[in-house]
């Protein structure tokens, strides 16, 4: 099964469930398969990790990303561009939103409400079952009342983003695949797909997980390590 | 307990609960407001106390007032938050009251940036506050060692009866790394009857406990002063903490780094060693009390062309390096202070080029 997401997509899940690394794989691979990709910095709460630091890789693979003025990009100010609402009322072939966490970094998607009105918006939860906090089904249909809340909008499907970054073993990824079908059992929500790092895809694959899956190459790394770069 | 992902802000967190601290008072601060976020949630889960300040002025004195009764308490806050947090630092010290304070670090002078910096080195490890005292001073440079230095803290900061400090740099608050919370690190409950003003009948003494940071008789002043100098020379004796790298090779230069600035030096050393050249590493885990001894006898080793202090500021552990190494060979500065943080190939080039005058 393959990813075919189109229109506009939000990016929502609490801090550091994995979200802005999972927008800029997702543009990358739709770009990948040929399509239009337009990607929005949304998070106005985190300082730090945010897609603005993979720009220049984004804007080398032809993604455009719409972000705040330059020189408001370390302002701790939450600055949305404007440009936002014109990206949902003509959005890309692919536009994704990449939010902040938990219902506070979603506030901002409330401001917007008035744009999506009558729109078609995937909104999409990012899990991560070794994250604080959504460990376990109820955890995450918590943050998924508190999201939804937040941002005025419908969680419309799930995605299973299970690791603990160069630790992550293939169990530790199945463990998050069976947390998001138990969450997709509970809330009747799909699960749109399951991420796993590019050397662990075949593995899980062998274990029987049918879902469509995305791989990871980390693009948000700290400063003593690199970048994957991604081939295309 | 197995491994979780977590950022170093939440990390302290949850490490500062597994210490057996239930107080925690702060105000927020970018770039370690998740401190707060996350305590402000799970403290009370734990039957414990998390309220925010009007002020970081008014958060460190609560901070002395809940110490002062010996209650285990902790607050974190950022660079600005930190100053003026200096002079309650200063009576809480005077006073003898352990306590935790965390500072992650953002750039600086005045409202400075939010990005990582290390620019409160002289302010966390010389002063900041008024009057003779120290603090003692923990750099991690991971969120497992941010965990393990936090847990650390609170029996140390007991053991001195002053405040530690935990330094660390905007990334260490911000990156998400797998951390694991050891069991052995949970801290046994502190012997506060000696000292705590938590009343005679609590405690059934017959004496009364005081905390004072006045002292008009200089003859008095001055013999507590000494008592304090007498804890920071036994700091200085017991708790030096440090690491060394690539330090059994034959190496041409030394570094010496701290926190996340020492995680580029080490990919700067392992590709240096790719190239055919030695360097190596001293990171003081404590940068007060400082290494002193190690580096000083790491510099002297024969072969050893320089020594360079590498820092996110603009040369604040220089002093502490050449006073270490005392002239066995030069000790140059490589950094940067505006939030950004080095490369690898930033800090060879730098290193190369001082091996090479």
């Amino acid at each position: 099964m393959d990813i075919n997401l189109k229109g506009v997509v939000v990016i929502v899940g609490n801090y550091g469930s994995g979200k802005t690394e999972v927008a800029v794989n997702l543009g990358i691979k739709r770009k990948q398969d040929g399509i239009d990709v337009l990607l929005a910095d949304l998070d106005l709460v985190n300082p730090y990790f945010r897609i603005r630091e993979a720009r220049s890789y984004l804007s080398k693979m032809g993604i455009d990303v719409i972000l705040p003025p330059r020189k408001y990009l370390h302002a701790d100010l939450p600055i949305l561009s404007p440009k936002v609402g014109g990206l949902i009322r003509n959005p890309a072939t692919l536009s994704i939103l990449d939010a902040g966490g938990d219902g506070v970094g979603t506030i901002v998607l409330a401001a917007l409400a008035d744009m999506f009105k009558d729109r078609p918006v995937d909104m999409l939860q990012v899990i991560n079952p070794f994250r604080p906090f959504t460990a376990d089904v109820n955890g995450c249909l918590v943050m998924r009342e508190r999201i939804e809340a937040a941002s005025r909008l419908k969680v419309t499907g799930l995605i299973g983003n299970a690791h603990l970054l160069d630790d992550t073993t293939t169990a530790d990824v199945l463990q998050g695949y069976e947390l998001v079908t138990g969450v997709s059992r509970a809330s009747g929500l799909p699960i749109a797909f399951i991420t796993a790092a590019a050397g662990l895809t075949q593995e899980i694959r062998a274990a029987g997980v049918t879902c469509p899956m995305l791989p990871i190459e980390r693009q948000l790394t700290m400063p003593w390590k690199k970048a994957a770069e991604a081939d295309g | 307990m197995a491994k979780v992902l977590m950022k170093g802000n939440e990390a302290i967190g949850e490490a500062a609960i597994r210490a057996g601290c239930l107080n925690y008072f702060a105000y927020p601060i970018t770039p370690q407001s998740e401190v707060a976020e996350y305590l402000a949630r799970r403290l009370p889960e734990e039957g414990g106390v998390f309220l925010q300040g009007e002020s970081e002025v008014a958060v460190s004195y609560m901070i002395f007032g809940a110490s002062g009764c010996g209650e285990r308490v902790m607050t974190t806050s950022s660079s600005p938050g930190i100053s003026l947090m200096g002079e309650a630092l200063s009576y809480i010290t005077c006073g003898e009251c352990p306590a935790v304070f965390v500072n992650i670090v953002r750039g600086g002078p005045g409202l400075g940036g939010i990005l990582p910096s290390q620019g409160d080195y002289l302010q966390a490890t010389k002063g900041g506050g008024h009057g003779d005292y120290r603090l003692l001073v923990m750099a991690p440079d991971s969120v497992q060692e941010a965990v393990e230095m936090t847990m650390a803290a609170f029996p140390l900061a007991e053991k001195y009866r002053n405040p530690v400090m935990i330094l660390g740099d905007g990334l260490i608050g911000q990156m998400m790394e797998p951390v694991e919370f050891p069991e052995d690190l949970a801290a046994a409950p502190t012997n506060k009857d000696d000292w705590a003003t938590n009343g005679m009948d609590t405690r059934g003494s017959e004496t009364r406990n005081l905390l004072k940071t006045l002292y008009l008789d200089p003859e008095a002043l001055n013999a507590h002063n000494l008592k304090l100098r007498a804890k920071y020379e036994k700091m200085k004796a017991e708790e030096v903490r440090y690491k060394t790298y690539n330090i059994e090779s034959d190496y041409q230069a030394l570094i010496v780094s701290y926190g996340t600035m020492s995680r580029v030096c080490r990919t700067a050393i392992d590709n240096f060693k790719e190239e055919g050249l030695e360097v190596a590493m001293i990171r003081p885990q404590t940068v007060f009390p400082f290494p002193e001894a190690a580096i000083h006898e790491a510099a002297g080793k024969d072969g050893c062309k320089v020594a360079v202090s590498v820092e996110m500021n603009m040369g604040q552990m220089l002093e502490d390096v050449r006073l270490s190494v005392l002239g066995q060979c030069p000790v140059e500065w490589y950094g940067k202070c505006g939030g950004e943080v080095p490369t690898p190939e930033e800090v060879m080039e730098a290193v190369r080029s001082f091996i090479g005058s």
